[in-house]
């Protein structure tokens, strides 16, 4: 809300300045967006003062609001604007039917006026300091009030109603077509001011377009009436629009200010648009109108919350400058909650507004104690410090990826989606972390970065039986372009499967156990070159090189592997534990053997492994070989075998034995011939 | 030849050779010099079979003399040996010599994502204090994100969040707090909790990202005061920013807290909101089952790239999802 500074001395006689009444409010809860020092014709030296008001405080939608609240921190004498009571030339014959949803209801008809005349230059100039447009006389003195007062009006054009008033819900289905030409379709859950034959409006929020005021107009009826809250909560997200009006009562207007207001506007209207004033008409239901609460507050118990010591005199004044009213009661004070404050409501709110006028700032300060707390292993931070350690960026992506990266990545039937996206972009809940370390890749090098190592570490959403989700940790990682940066001295060589999975292998360093990979079937990754990685025999990750045709879809010429592990499902290993090595020398062999070439690693190791006796320390292979000079169907196989003993120097004929069963297990058990 | 003339002889052999020596400048030189004085047809050995012709009495002597310019040779020849050896290997080490300043071989740097960072930051002070690190589900339901935290539906308090909802009925929570309640239902008070985490508000723009990070803090003892909080904020922006940070508290709204507060900190001049707190509101804490005579609580709740902005001087937001390799090489 933005009003004229010099428009709150309808109020209190105030006389600071703009930057001190800002200041005042800030700290007071009614943060100023921005103020604005301006000369006006009309209203002389003035400023503009723009308010952020939350929504707690509906009562200072109004410029009597925040006068109310600065009489208050400054000790002012408050006061309402004197008016002029306007004599009926008129008995109106409209009769009146308010309901439960819509309590109160002040009607006035005013025939024979001009709308050719002009709005006061005052009311004018104050409306166009609100940002407000200047439309009709009635109509700008009717956003005058509810700037000045916080109370909505609306004006009808009298002629154009039929019979009796009545607030009403709507019927199911009833259509309403608005001031601004939408048209509505209603329900019950929505209340309108009706005619005897149909609706007129929606009430405490906009006008219908049938019954307004237009140029034409010679007669209006006014209307100044309270909603509750809870019949006007909720239209805006309902119906997707906001007015003046309905930003007010869903907050909650003065149930005490209907007469005022309309007293006020007809005083205006007489002195713009003259015109003859039937009698104000009312009906009001007293037993549905929100009630004025006594809510107890004790002291000492609020001074220790506020770690304060306010003496009771203080605390009485303060509440009875908000008008709460207060009653000394021993220990305690008892006050009764105000027409226009809707947010007091408990003794937590009563502790609120004493520290609000001592002053937030002035509130004493103690630091908290220090408690011991037994520390936990933060198996994230451990991840990503070895993932750093190995030149790796970590990278924050949305969880949010788009319709198109969930078909490439996704692959799972029913996913999670936001069904009010930003964009459609970001429609899809990410199942995995893969599209976002490859968009970021991708706009890497778009920005010229060949050689890229990146990692993320969330949560990915999973949807079971349409309804519930599961969130599941992952850190995913990437890798493209060369093995280090090219120098003067040497061009790096590109990374390769072998390289990811050395990362994986020391990442994995830090869990209980070991990993095993079988063949993927991820339809992103390359068939030949992936695999799914489990835990005991649980798949909690896949590592791999993405699918040529999905490098292709997505414009990218060289090759990227990728990683992704479920975090949850791994156990960090407790502390390590020292394990002795022997101080006695280690004896190796190289053996070379021609095998088929489907036999894999694996298999020649774990044949060595079982027969290479007691003193067996590592096997390692050092040479692959396919080609010239050999059965296209084979490869030559180099291993390097190493024994050692705890207890003694190892001699040859301790591992002649071992060489010649390792060599016949090999025949035996893989058909892998000795190369000699 | 008599004595004398042979101590004179001698006196001129040693000071030949000693300048001999010292004028040679390589190996080869030194041995053939060494040669024409110690070798088998050298000064020296012609000296010795020239003693013949001594008397008998005068022989030891001249031995004794000639066997001290010997000694004095060899000695002379070897410190010359070692000052020759001494200067290849001065010369072959110059020869070495590299361009230093030529780059050296460096390997990919790796960085933690400066929110991560911040958050670990954050995080660490708070555990000093004893606070146990929480956190909950990103997709929530309207009950932990909103009723829970005594946002009624409808409320215009809801309007401040903007939501997105899921296909599941359910919501991105539009703050941390839903950890609140998850923790305090979980387990009996006192609690003293921080939950670092994604949030999610339907909002785009030069200065809002749709998903940012959030800090949540919160403590139920019995005793926990509007004072205490306001310490433990002054105490741990200080930590954080590693000065003097001059810091404002006024009133503002959250449902779930009452009293509310937002705390300002003077950068550069103006105020700037850092983040927002109260006593947890009464009925929150009803609704988990708290004793709300015995125990008061605070919480508080910060933007984390908001809090990483000011301390690394970052521009720009949306630097933080654009995840340029030259942007987050630079943490």
């Amino acid at each position: 809300m933005q009003f004229s500074k010099n428009w709150l001395k309808e109020f209190i006689d105030i006389d600071l300045s703009t930057q001190e009444i800002c200041h005042q409010l800030t700290m007071a809860g009614l943060e100023v967006d921005g103020y604005e020092d301006i000369k006006s014709k009309i209203t002389g030296n003035d400023s503009i003062i723009k308010l952020d008001i939350t929504p707690n405080r509906g009562d200072c939608f109004s410029v009597l609001g925040v006068a109310r609240e600065l009489a208050v921190i400054n000790n002012l004498k408050f006061s309402l604007p004197k008016i002029n009571k306007i004599s009926e030339s008129f008995k109106d014959d409209i009769n009146l039917k308010v309901c439960k949803d819509g309590p109160i209801y002040f009607g006035r008809t005013i025939n024979n006026i001009s709308l050719k005349s002009k709005t006061l230059p005052l009311i004018a100039e104050r409306l166009k300091l609100s940002d407000q447009k200047l439309i009709d006389p009635v109509v700008d003195i009717t956003n005058y009030i509810l700037l000045e007062l916080g109370q909505p009006l609306h004006a009808f054009d009298r002629q154009k109603l039929n019979g009796d008033i009545s607030v009403r819900l709507a019927k199911e289905k009833e259509k309403l077509i608005l001031l601004d030409d939408q048209e509505l379709e209603l329900d019950p859950s929505c209340l309108v001011i009706s005619d005897e034959k149909e609706a007129v409006a929606f009430a405490g929020i906009m006008g219908g377009k049938a019954s307004s005021v237009t140029d034409k107009t010679n007669s209006i009826f006014l209307e100044s009436a309270f909603f509750k809250p809870s019949i006007i909560r909720g239209k805006a997200r309902k119906f997707g629009f906001q007015t003046d009006a309905s930003i007010r009562f869903e907050r909650g207007v003065d149930y005490e200010i209907q007469e005022l207001a309309i007293n006020r506007a007809s005083s205006l209207l007489n002195s713009t648009v003259g015109g003859e004033f039937g009698n104000t008409i009312s009906k009001t239901i007293k037993n549905q109108l929100p009630k004025h609460k006594n809510i107890e507050i004790n002291l000492n118990r609020a001074n220790q919350i506020l770690g304060t010591t306010i003496p009771k005199k203080d605390a009485l004044r303060f509440f009875k400058g908000l008008g709460l009213s207060p009653q000394s009661q021993s220990e305690n004070i008892v006050v009764t909650s105000p027409s226009w404050r809707y947010d007091v409501e408990i003794e937590a709110d009563l502790i609120e507004e004493l520290a609000r006028l001592e002053g937030y700032d002035s509130l004493p300060q103690v630091s908290l104690s220090p408690v011991y707390k037994k520390g936990k292993l933060k198996p994230e931070s451990l991840i990503s410090d070895k993932l750093v350690s190995k030149g790796f960026n970590e990278i924050i992506t949305y969880s949010f990826i788009s319709e198109e990266d969930n078909e490439i990545f996704g692959q799972e039937p029913n996913t999670l989606k936001v069904e009010n996206p930003i964009s459609q972009n970001m429609a899809f809940m990410r199942t995995n972390l893969i599209s976002g370390l490859v968009n970021t890749c991708s706009y890497n090098l778009n920005h010229g970065q060949e050689n890229q190592r990146l990692f993320e570490i969330g949560n990915t959403f999973h949807l079971r039986n349409n309804k519930k989700v599961i969130e599941t940790k992952v850190v995913a990682g990437l890798m493209t372009g060369n093995l280090a940066l090219d120098n003067w001295n040497k061009k790096s060589d590109e990374v390769s499967f072998y390289d990811l999975k050395g990362v994986l292998t020391d990442l994995t360093s830090l869990f209980d156990d070991t990993y095993s990979l079988e063949d993927s079937t991820k339809a992103f990754l390359h068939p030949g070159i992936s695999a799914s990685i489990s835990y005991k025999n649980k798949e909690v990750g896949y590592i791999g090189t993405l699918h040529p045709s999905c490098l292709e879809n997505l414009g990218l010429k060289k090759n990227i592997f990728i990683f992704s592990l479920e975090i949850d499902s791994l156990k960090i290993k407790a502390n390590s534990k020292f394990k002795d090595f022997s101080k006695f020398p280690s004896t190796s062999r190289d053996l070379a053997f021609l095998f088929d070439r489907n036999i894999d690693a694996e298999s020649i190791q774990t044949t060595v492994k079982q027969s290479a006796g007691k003193f067996f320390k590592e096997i390692s292979i050092f040479d692959i070989y396919e080609g010239e000079g050999i059965d296209p169907n084979k490869k030559s196989v180099a291993l390097s075998v190493s024994w050692q003993a705890m207890k003694q120097t190892l001699l040859d004929s301790d591992i002649d034995g071992a060489v010649d069963k390792i060599i016949k297990s090999v025949k035996k058990d893989l058909n892998g011939e000795l190369r000699v | 030849m008599d004595l004398d003339s042979l101590k004179q002889t001698i006196i001129d052999i040693e000071s030949r050779a000693i300048s001999n020596f010292d004028t040679v400048n390589s190996k080869s030189e030194l041995d053939d010099s060494y040669r024409s004085f110690l070798g088998k047809k050298g000064e020296v050995n012609l000296l010795l079979k020239s003693l013949g012709s001594l008397p008998q009495e005068k022989r030891k002597e001249a031995g004794k003399i000639l066997n001290q310019l010997k000694s004095a040779l060899e000695s002379g020849y070897a410190k010359k040996t070692i000052s020759i050896s001494d200067q290849n290997k001065q010369e072959k080490l110059n020869q070495q010599k590299i361009d230093i300043t030529l780059d050296g071989f460096e390997d990919l740097k790796g960085s933690v994502h400066p929110v991560t960072q911040t958050i670990n930051d954050i995080c660490d002070f708070f555990e000093r204090m004893g606070f146990d690190i929480e956190s909950g589900p990103e997709a929530e339901i309207d009950y932990y994100n909103f009723e829970a935290l005594n946002v009624p539906d409808d409320h215009p308090a809801k309007d401040m969040h903007d939501t997105f909802y899921l296909n599941n009925k359910g919501l991105l929570r539009t703050h941390t707090s839903p950890v609140q309640i998850r923790t305090m239902e979980k387990a009996k008070a006192p609690h003293r909790i921080i939950c670092p985490g994604k949030v999610y508000r339907k909002d785009s723009d030069l200065t809002h990202t749709p998903m940012f990070h959030q800090i949540e803090g919160l403590v139920v003892e019995e005793g926990a005061s509007f004072s205490q909080l306001k310490g433990l904020l002054n105490d741990f922006l200080e930590d954080f920013f590693g000065e003097e940070v001059e810091l404002r508290f006024r009133p503002s709204y959250f449902p779930f807290t009452e009293p509310s507060a937002e705390a300002d900190i003077r950068w550069k001049k103006n105020w700037l909101e850092v983040l927002g707190c109260g006593m947890v509101h009464p009925n929150v804490l009803k609704g988990v089952g708290v004793d709300t005579k015995k125990y008061s609580g605070f919480a508080f709740g910060l933007g984390v790239e908001r809090m990483a902005m000011l301390k690394y001087d970052i521009p720009d937001l949306r630097a933080f999802f654009d995840n340029d390799i030259r942007f987050l090489n630079q943490f």
